[in-house]
């Protein structure tokens, strides 16, 4: 009898200090005290087993059902603790969650970039690589190569930065096709993206400006493949909607050559040259005309930029200034 | 060159849609840069309706007008014409409208009253001399049309580019033919037969061409007792329409012949030449002649000459001179027409600096079978301008052979073939012959022949450009080339690029692209050394400023002045970059320069720290080299940053605050606060960092290679320890002997704190290392960590005096 009451008393007692505890790991604290290998329960259980064997079993029995009551009032106080954690939680923390994240800052591409990184995706799809050179070229490869004739009004087209040497500025991209096929045997295709330099530095024009090349040699490419490949490739950049107007024009390197105007809601935009790779310019970088033929383009990646982006003026391009480069 | 359109229909029938010309000009090649118009400029001043006209309240003599210019809202001019009305049509100079004398519109008051504008007369538009009255206009003219589209006497002018192959379109002629192949029709060609009368020109003068390379063709016609004046308004109005000034009616007939027929003419004052004689000849070198312009020029032995007897006379096909010019008492004239060798001519011009309507024509090459046709068209208009008799015959010699056109065959499956047309050979042959060239059948082939103008179709891909663009670009199929796959190569070099960019963009900066122009101020303001390799910069010939005559060997100087500049603008806390190639001399192949690709990032400090940003209270120093390890780390590197002295630092960044970096034992780079005299040098008053690092070199070098590396299941233990330490003492060498003494047990060392101030010695500081033990096979003991930290510590007091906190 004297354990059955001792054993009320227990259960009251762990009642009362399992309500009493306050947090998570007063309780957890409370369940060891009782429930714990050195706990009251345990203690207990330990006394039954001195009983007598007939009043064994039902003292064993009766300290089972105590300890899984107490268990059943840690598990509903810690459920009710937790509860009232999330309340005080939700009721008390509170951020002005209008302020700004805590990110580096964020910094910028180039208007420039963005575009030269979408022209080499697009044709890296269609299985061009990309090709460099570099910006201060030789004669040859910038003219010579590229059917210009010495002493010939063409160059005049071209206002050139000549540099100590007899070396010049690139004018154009060009100079990388002779730098390609040279020593290559069709069929390849290839891009060159790059800086070109023109003497001129006026309210539309700047000293240094961007273009695209691309060519593509085998035995059978058309001025017909030349114009559906740049329908593409100026839809991709400009949007589905977008036509294109081929004008016949004059290069030294291409023959027919055209200039690329593209559609805009205000007109049209000269966007590049373009046309079928001028026999002498294949024999001159060691392939045979006769056997291969292919075209060429060079599309300029600052009017892509500007119309992309809605800048107005080729100078925002250059000029650093943050306002405008945040703007992209 | 400009195509007064009313000139043009005078030679050829016109579509009557203009829009259609000019598309079809356009996509044939001529590219219309402008549509002008003939007649003053007349910017600003527009068609406007007197909607009301009354008394003015303040004078008798004037009306208080309501004009509409265009836009529906009416406003209050006052006029003091006494033809006024209410209903008509005026031209209207609005407020700030500049007019032909020069002035500008000011909004006045006059008697009283404002007056936003001006109802014009001719005379106000440089039209007439009437003053007496406003000039009414048609009243059909819509208001708001700008006045020159309305005005009598005002034509659409094309203002075409020609391109350096088709100098046989810088003529009406040429330009007549041109929408003849577009279009069709029949040219009409103006009167070339001039009535003769009096002693033939050959007694008047003798031509002999000496150099024979230089002049195929030289044909004089002399004109008898002209008298020289004004033209009559049709011919000044021509030339002004085609943008020439109208001098004399000699010297303008020259000038009208050359813009009809695209043959340059020379008109000389027969009695200044000496000894009757045109000789065409080489110049002596050194031999000095006074061209028209007033310079004088001394010439060279491969210059073309036309000389009299005893002296040159004009610069063959650049210009005249001036001892011999039609002047107001020349009675006889000598025209001169001729071919001069393209090449020649070009070298003179340009080794001149004087292009001139002449040169550019010859150097593109003239038609050869126009030569006597315009001598004599120019003839025929003196005498009946100028009031001359044309003497019977032409004094003519020659050099060289012309130019003339050979046969081209042409294979039409081959103009298919390159077009991806579907073209019948018929229609192949059609669209040549539109173009004016001969064509026959050969068995399966066309031979064609080009028109005598035509100095660019010399191999078949000439004619097949000619089919292409006669039958319109626009017209040939549009086709996805059909090719065999290929693997897409990008190099590394590339990648990297790319990856810096994105890098550093996303680190919070903005990327910059800069002119790569500079100069030795450059390499004064970063202080480089006088045997610095970066004062090697490549040189331009002709640089757009004198001062940026040299590309840039560092990105750096051009990325402090924009970062400058925007601090100018009131940018706070400026963070950019830019990727791009720097120029060192004679260090590529072919006597190139070397174009290594730089990257290189500058960081300014913002004027106070923003509310999230604790990286504003790290040096400027940690935060543009914890961008730089950033960049290294994101291209794959394992790479170093390590400290500079005075002896290795950048010379434009501060000694105490500079680092080296580099990959393995080669320096690709440094990072760095700017110098403080470099940047007063730059004229920076901000604390800013910089960096620049060799893309290219990293390329070569080896990037880290993942290795894997098995994850330890054992605990670790982890031990901090506080040192003292002389503060001169670097932390990074610290770390490193740690790691040594410490051994294979050590997992881990790393700084985590540096503090100098209260409760640290002067000129002691206090570092804070954490050491994380572990071993891979094992559990360590207590005992084993104690043992190795002691060992450590005892190192750190050894070889640093450093004493434990």
């Amino acid at each position: 009898m004297s354990e059955l009451e001792s054993l009320e008393a227990l259960e009251s007692e762990a009642r009362e200090a399992i309500a009493g505890a306050d947090g998570v790991q007063q309780l957890v604290e409370v369940r060891a005290r009782y429930l714990g290998r050195k706990g009251s329960v345990a203690a207990y259980l330990r006394g039954v087993g001195k009983l007598a064997p007939e009043a064994r079993g039902p003292a064993g029995q009766a300290a089972n059902a105590a300890k899984q009551r107490i268990e059943d009032w840690v598990a509903a106080r810690r459920a009710e603790l937790e509860r009232d954690a999330t309340g005080r939680s939700l009721a008390e923390h509170r951020y002005d969650t209008s302020l700004p994240g805590a990110g580096a800052p964020h910094g910028r591409l180039h208007p420039l970039t963005w575009v030269l990184r979408d022209a080499v995706e697009f044709f890296s799809a269609l299985g061009f690589s990309v090709e460099e050179g570099p910006e201060v070229e030789t004669d040859w490869n910038n003219f010579g190569a590229l059917n210009f004739p010495d002493d010939h009004p063409a160059r005049d087209v071209q206002d050139t930065f000549f540099v100590e040497g007899g070396h010049v500025l690139r004018t154009h991209t060009s100079p990388v096709q002779v730098r390609t096929m040279t020593g290559r045997t069709p069929p390849f295709r290839f891009i060159a993206p790059g800086r070109v330099y023109r003497y001129d530095n006026d309210a539309t024009h700047a000293p240094m400006f961007h273009q695209v090349e691309g060519f593509l040699v085998d035995d059978r490419t058309t001025f017909a493949d030349l114009k559906g490949v740049l329908y593409a490739f100026a839809r991709h950049m400009f949007g589905a909607d977008t036509e294109l107007r081929f004008r016949a024009h004059f290069f030294p390197f291409t023959e027919p050559s055209a200039e690329i105007d593209f559609s805009w809601p205000g007109g049209w935009l000269e966007w590049g040259g373009c046309g079928m790779i001028h026999p002498h310019v294949l024999a001159n970088c060691g392939i045979d005309p006769d056997r291969w033929q292919g075209w060429a383009f060079g599309m300029g990646l600052d009017r892509t930029a500007m119309q992309r982006f809605g800048i107005p003026h080729i100078r925002h391009l250059f000029e650093g200034d943050v306002r405008v480069l945040e703007q992209v | 060159m400009r195509v007064p359109l009313g000139w043009l229909a005078e030679w050829i029938d016109l579509p009557a849609s203009r829009d259609e010309l000019m598309e079809r000009l356009t996509l044939g090649g001529l590219e219309i840069e402008d549509v002008i118009r003939s007649g003053p400029e007349l910017a600003g001043v527009v068609v406007g309706k007197v909607v009301e006209c009354g008394p003015h309240p303040n004078a008798d003599r004037l009306s208080l007008c309501r004009v509409d210019p265009g836009d529906g809202e009416p406003v209050e001019v006052v006029c003091g014409a006494p033809n006024v009305a209410a209903g008509q049509k005026i031209a209207f100079a609005p407020t700030g409208t500049r007019l032909p004398d020069g002035s500008k519109l000011k909004r006045s008051k006059i008697r009283g009253v404002v007056s936003n504008g001006m109802i014009c007369s001719t005379r106000e538009l440089g039209l007439g001399d009437d003053h007496e009255g406003i000039l009414v206009l048609d009243p059909g003219a819509a208001p708001g049309t700008p006045l020159v589209e309305v005005l009598p006497g005002s034509e659409p002018v094309l203002d075409l580019e020609i391109t350096p192959n088709r100098g046989d379109w810088a003529s009406l002629l040429g330009i007549a033919r041109e929408v003849r192949a577009h279009f069709g029709g029949a040219l009409r060609l103006p009167p070339l037969e001039p009535e003769e009368a009096g002693a033939a020109a050959a007694d008047a003068v003798a031509v002999r061409v000496e150099d024979a390379e230089g002049c195929p063709h030289y044909v004089a016609r002399i004109v008898r007792g002209v008298r020289v004046g004004p033209s009559p308004d049709w011919l000044a109005g021509k030339l002004e329409a085609a943008g020439q000034r109208p001098i004399n009616n000699i010297v303008d007939v020259t000038n009208l012949v050359r813009l009809e027929l695209g043959q340059p003419l020379h008109a000389f004052d027969l009695a200044s030449l000496r000894g009757a004689e045109i000789r065409v000849r080489a110049a002596a070198p050194g031999e000095k002649l006074v061209t028209l312009d007033g310079q004088t020029r001394e010439l060279q032995a491969d210059d073309l000459v036309i000389a009299d007897a005893e002296r040159p006379v004009a610069v063959a096909g650049v210009m005249g001179g001036a001892e011999t010019e039609v002047c107001e008492g020349t009675r006889d004239v000598l025209i001169e027409s001729a071919h001069f060798h393209p090449t020649r001519v070009r070298r003179t011009a340009r080794r001149l600096g004087l292009h001139s309507e002449a040169s550019y024509r010859f150097e593109r090459g003239i038609d050869p079978e126009g030569v006597a046709r315009a001598a004599d068209r120019a003839a025929l208009l003196l005498a009946e301008l100028a009031g001359g008799e044309v003497a019977p015959g032409r004094v003519e010699a020659r050099g060289d052979a012309l130019p003339h056109s050979d046969e081209v065959r042409l294979d039409p499956a081959r103009v298919n073939r390159l077009l991806g047309t579907d073209l019948a050979p018929d229609a192949v042959a059609e669209l040549l012959e539109r173009a004016d060239f001969a064509v026959r059948r050969d068995g399966a082939e066309l031979v064609a022949r080009s028109p005598s103008y035509r100095h660019d179709v010399t191999a078949s891909h000439d004619l097949v450009e000619e089919v292409g663009r006669i039958h319109g670009y626009d017209r040939i199929p549009t086709t996805l080339p059909v090719v065999a796959l290929a693997p897409v190569e990008r190099p590394l070099r590339q990648r990297l690029v790319e990856r810096a960019r994105t890098s550093l963009a996303d680190q919070g900066l903005m990327e910059c692209i800069t002119f790569p122009f500079g100069g030795p101020a450059d390499w004064e303001r970063l202080g480089l050394a006088a045997d610095d390799p970066r004062r090697r910069g490549v040189r331009l010939h002709n640089p757009l400023v004198e001062d940026e005559a040299l590309l840039r060997t560092s990105l750096v100087p051009s990325l402090v002045r924009t970062a400058q500049q925007n601090l100018d603008r009131q940018v706070d806390r400026v963070r950019l970059f830019e990727v791009g190639p720097v120029f060192l001399a004679g260090g590529g192949e072919e006597g190139l320069p070397a174009e290594p690709l730089h990257v290189a990032g500058i960081v300014t400090r913002g004027d106070k720290p923003g509310l999230w940003e604790p990286r504003d209270r790290i040096p400027l120093f940690f935060l543009a080299k914890g961008v730089a390890e950033r960049v290294l780390f994101d291209l794959g590197y394992a790479g170093w940053c390590r400290p500079a002295d005075e002896e290795t630092a950048e010379p434009y960044q501060h000694p105490g605050a500079a680092n080296r970096i580099g990959v393995g034992d080669q320096v690709i780079g440094s990072v760095g606060e700017l110098h403080p005299e470099a940047a007063r040098r730059f004229g920076v008053e901000a604390a800013c960092a910089v960096f620049e690092l060799d893309l290219y070199a990293l390329a070569r070098l080896p990037r880290r290679a993942p290795a894997f590396r098995e994850v330890s299941r054992q605990p670790s233990a982890r031990r901090d320890l506080a040192v003292l330490v002389d503060r001169e003492r670097s932390a990074g060498e610290i770390v490193d002997a740690i790691a040594k003494t410490a051994g294979d047990a050590l997992a881990g060392a790393e700084i985590f704190d540096r503090y100098e101030g209260a409760g640290v010695p002067e000129g002691q500081v206090s570092l804070a290392f954490r050491l994380v033990f572990q071993r891979g096979d094992r559990a360590l003991k207590d005992e084993e960590v104690a043992k190795l930290t002691d060992r450590v510590v005892k190192m750190l007091a050894h070889r640093f005096g450093g004493q434990l906190r």
